[in-house]
């Protein structure tokens, strides 16, 4: 995932003690047949290479493929699909057919390229899986390469216990969710729809929260995601000597456009997700900020109940459509008047609000017309919400209730971005859920030493797989058009 | 200029003429003023931006036409620190007969403010004549006048007769940027005797037309503003922008400048700028000349500064001022900004310290996250050079010859000359260009800089006498 994960991480941080940086836990008391299995399969997937600079997605799409095809798999059902411009970005997609042909497919969705990894600053083999102290280190242990394992290794389970799926289950393992050039899912939901159309999705996006003895405190399942959009402010003037300045000046208009922007703040909205998740952690968190949660979920316009949740920043980012000025650039000689003045402003929109309504909305608070607001890039799809439907909440709760006894289940709205912007757009609402425990420290996700302890993969496992067939079997959403 | 454009007074009267006229078309021009021209737009068309251009080939060309023309060597000074190789100067000397007169000086800066072609209508480094006017960045600031001097160095030394007084010419560089080596400086500090001289003269101050093209007045300067930047910083945490917070370092800064860029600082008069305003009330309308009587008498009388201060020129010549001139904040789009900056430029008033601007912005700032710092504390602050009879006598003159009856006005500079350096180091240094200008933006350190064909060629006839003179006098 491109930010890192845990949005709870960072609000609980506030609440909870901080979660100590000690690489320890405690290791899975028994490791069963099947696990030693699925970890040579892990095992085989990490140690593949699969950043952009010189690793490839390709290569380990095609080992997993094999996997497949040697579980039993027909090779019609397992395709490596590969951009010609992007001989190194292959994806993997599979399927496992269900009885039902009315019944909507389901998809798994995980990526399998990786962030880059120098070996010179890890403190071990970045492309080494190590097991050591209750972790696996390794890059793409935990990002996203647990979850692509877990995926590969249900279809082959399934498949070799005879399981007869209602609806099809669809696997799509894809390259280049952390970089910027080629995006495998778009690239499968734009050109080859069949393959990977479902009436859902599950993906990576949410995950489970461990305070500092690693207890469970949430298991977090995200419901859509803000949608990211750079807008490039832009005004110019006729400049001049700056001994003979006038009061029309670019750079002190683009100040008080931005002192307008800053001071702003767009409307408070919920969604499934976040009214789901403030409601939820109305018990978790402090009796006045439980009070004014159960208040705002009540009545969004309470102003006082506003004050107190907004002013934790990542509860103000799930609540609202955010815009923030980030870079300046403005005149071209210390002794000149401006004749130009840019800024960067960051948006990260509400999903559902039209990218337009943003840039829109900049305007007016700007209030000042000789600003042009421009597109810094392309914009995403729109992205609607996934609803969070019984059908979807229901199994997760109950399977979550199994292994984690008591530990609530909360929606998030992530405030960040993941390939579920790329088939929520599609039409095919995608759940982020992974089930794998973490702690709040991010676990080396993007950053140096990634790691994932190993009863919370193994765990995450046994969730996910009965998670899957709990879906499968159930009676739901109309096949997928 | 560093300061200030085209001739004073023409900015000046914006507010008080009507919109003057496009320029007009000029007569065909004269073999002298072709021969002149080419030596302008090879001046012109070699970059001398701070960036990516060079004063030294600049230099380098205009030595060579003066060797063409019979200079030796040995009066040829190209000078070049070894630690700015494209910062060159140069100085040439034409002898005088009598070796107890001291010398006159003409100055002029060959480096030009930058310019990006994408912004520009024409290409900024061809010269483009057009409708009456030359196009191209320098056309104006400072390449004309220093085009003039490399002309009259020639055409003095084809001269039957040697000038009493020798004649120097330092074409400088580094004047329009901070942080580069400032020619002027260097040579007055350095090379004091090879530049030495009784007066020098220096852009500074132009001449204005009226809106029927009629020149109404000549300005000279003596005396300017001082230059002084400041720095804004704030610095912030930072953080990932999806979590973004009203503590910004970008709104704390934006706050800061809108404020800085609402305010008006106190009015102030002097002798250079009461003996200005002096002259120019007869020559306004009557509710602007009304002001500057009323002002003169009482630089309090609210109603009086308002209207004079319409005019930025006047605005500037009546308070210190200080402009945001540029900024850059952040590294990143998606990450929150650790670092916000900004420059303000002020023009101190004569006499008001610099302590004291600081102070003013910090209280406009008023925001403690926010840091303002005066960069390279300006510690030149001369007193304005007489204008002794010796000056003014041959230029009321020269100035009869061309335009006669056209009022002379004393003027102080709103904007910081290279004067600065000379008169501080003992050369007392006149703004006269004699190049005459409308109200209209001359686009000067701006976008598409320009200047009137005839004002130019009006303005070389004009020096060339008046330079004669002075090398002659007693």
């Amino acid at each position: 995932m491109p930010f890192p994960r845990g949005l709870l991480a960072t609000v609980l941080a506030l609440t909870l003690t901080g979660a100590a940086g000690a690489q320890t836990a405690t290791p899975p008391a028994v490791v069963r047949p099947d696990q030693l299995a699925f970890k040579a399969l892990y095992k085989e997937l990490v140690e593949i290479n699969t950043t952009l600079s010189v690793g490839s997605c390709t290569r380990a799409a095609e080992a997993m493929g094999a996997r497949l095809t040697a579980a039993g798999f027909p090779a019609a059902d397992v395709r490596v699909v590969v951009h010609p411009d992007h001989p190194r970005e292959g994806s993997l997609v599979a399927v496992l057919h269900g009885t039902d042909r009315k019944a909507g497919a389901m998809l798994l969705l995980a990526h399998i390229d990786v962030v880059e990894a120098n070996p010179a600053d890890w403190t071990r083999d970045p492309f080494t899986l190590i097991e050591e102290n209750g972790y696996f280190f390794a890059r793409g242990a935990s990002d996203d390469k647990a979850q692509a394992a877990i995926w590969v290794d249900s279809l082959i389970r399934l498949k070799q216990a005879g399981f007869k799926p209602r609806r099809d289950i669809k696997m799509a393992l894809t390259c280049g969710e952390e970089s910027e050039a080629y995006n495998g899912i778009e690239d499968l939901v734009t050109n080859h729809r069949p393959l990977v159309d479902a009436a859902f999705a599950l993906n990576e996006g949410a995950d489970g929260l461990l305070d500092e003895n690693d207890t469970p405190v949430v298991l977090e399942v995200q419901g859509g995601e803000k949608v990211y959009q750079d807008f490039t402010l832009t005004i110019t003037n006729p400049g001049g000597h700056s001994s003979r300045p006038v009061k029309d000046n670019a750079l002190t208009r683009l100040s008080a456009a931005l002192a307008r922007i800053g001071a702003y703040d767009f409307p408070i909205a919920f969604n499934d997700a976040t009214r789901g998740y403030f409601t939820r952690m109305i018990p978790l968190v402090p009796a006045d900020k439980g009070a004014a949660m159960k208040a705002l979920v009540a009545n969004p316009d309470d102003a006082a109940a506003q004050a107190v949740v907004t002013a934790d920043p990542m509860w103000n980012s799930m609540l609202r459509t955010t815009c923030v000025a980030t870079m300046v650039s403005a005149g071209h000689a210390p002794n000149a008047l401006p004749q130009r003045a840019t800024a960067n402003v960051n948006c990260r929109i509400l999903p559902g609000v039209p990218v337009e309504a943003v840039r829109q909305q900049l305007m007016a608070i700007a209030g000042d017309p000789d600003i042009a607001f421009t597109l810094a890039h392309e914009p995403n799809r729109a992205s609607p919400p996934p609803p969070l439907t019984p059908f979807i909440m229901g199994p997760i709760e109950k399977e979550a209730a199994k292994l984690w006894p008591g530990v609530p289940v909360v929606t998030i709205l992530l405030t960040g971005a993941t390939d579920g912007v790329h088939t929520n757009a599609a039409g095919i609402p995608t759940y982020g859920v992974s089930g794998i425990f973490g702690s709040s420290d991010g676990d080396g996700i993007h950053g140096l030493n990634e790691r994932v302890r190993v009863k919370a993969l193994y765990d995450g496992r046994d969730f996910l797989f009965a998670l899957i067939k709990d879906y499968a079997m159930a009676k739901g959403p109309p096949a997928a058009k | 200029m560093g300061i200030w454009r085209k001739a004073v007074a023409g900015a000046v009267m914006a507010a008080a003429l009507p919109g003057l006229a496009g320029a007009q078309s000029a007569a065909a021009p004269r073999p002298d003023q072709l021969a002149f021209r080419a030596i302008y737009k090879e001046l012109v068309e070699i970059n001398t931006t701070l960036s990516v251009g060079s004063c030294t080939t600049a230099a380098q060309a205009m030595a060579a036409r003066l060797k063409a023309a019979g200079y030796p060597d040995s009066d040829l000074h190209l000078i070049v620190d070894p630690a700015h190789p494209r910062e060159g100067n140069l100085v040439a000397v034409l002898p005088g007969s009598d070796p107890k007169a001291k010398a006159v000086l003409l100055l002029a800066h060959i480096d030009v403010v930058e310019a990006n072609r994408a912004d520009w209508t024409r290409d900024p480094f061809t010269l483009i004549e057009e409708d009456g006017w030359f196009y191209a960045r320098g056309a104006s600031d400072d390449k004309a006048q220093a085009s003039i001097w490399v002309d009259t160095m020639i055409r003095l030394k084809q001269e039957p007769v040697r000038p009493r007084r020798s004649v120097k010419m330092a074409l400088t560089c580094g004047e329009e940027s901070e942080g580069a080596l400032n020619g002027a400086d260097l040579l007055a500090t350095k090379y004091r005797d090879l530049i030495d001289a009784g007066f020098a003269l220096n852009e500074g101050a132009g001449g204005l037309l009226g809106d029927d093209g009629k020149p109404v007045s000549l300005s000279i300067q003596s005396g300017e503003k001082v230059y002084q930047d400041f720095t804004l910083s704030t610095t912030n945490p930072g953080g990932h922008s999806s979590r973004p917070l009203h503590d910004n370092a970008i709104t704390h800064l934006a706050g800061a400048l809108v404020r800085i860029g609402a305010h008006d600082f106190p009015v102030q008069l002097n002798e250079t700028t009461r003996a200005y305003f002096t002259a120019m009330a007869p020559l306004v309308d009557a509710e602007t000349g009304a002001a500057m009587r009323a002002l003169v008498a009482d630089p309090t009388n609210a109603a009086a500064v308002a209207i004079i201060a319409r005019n930025p020129t006047w605005n500037s010549m009546l308070r210190t001022t200080c402009v945001a001139t540029q900024a850059s904040a952040g590294h990143a789009p998606n990450a929150l900004p650790q670092r916000a900056e900004a420059n303000v430029n002020c023009r101190i008033f004569p006499g008001v310290p610099v302590a004291e601007v600081q102070a003013q912005l910090i209280a406009l700032a008023a925001d403690p996250k926010i840091t303002v710092t005066p960069d390279a504390t300006t510690l030149l602050t001369p007193p304005p050079p007489p204008l002794t009879p010796a000056i003014m006598k041959p230029l009321r003159v020269q100035a009869d010859k061309l335009w006669p009856g056209v009022p002379i006005v004393p003027f102080q500079s709103t904007g910081a000359t290279d004067g600065k350096y000379l008169n501080s180091y003992g050369i007392p240094t006149y703004g006269l260009t004699g190049i005459f200008a409308g109200n209209e933006n001359s686009g000067a350190h701006g976008l598409n800089e320009r200047i009137r064909v005839k004002s130019l060629y009006d303005a070389r006839d004009f020096l060339y006498g008046l330079v004669k003179t002075y090398a002659a006098s007693k």
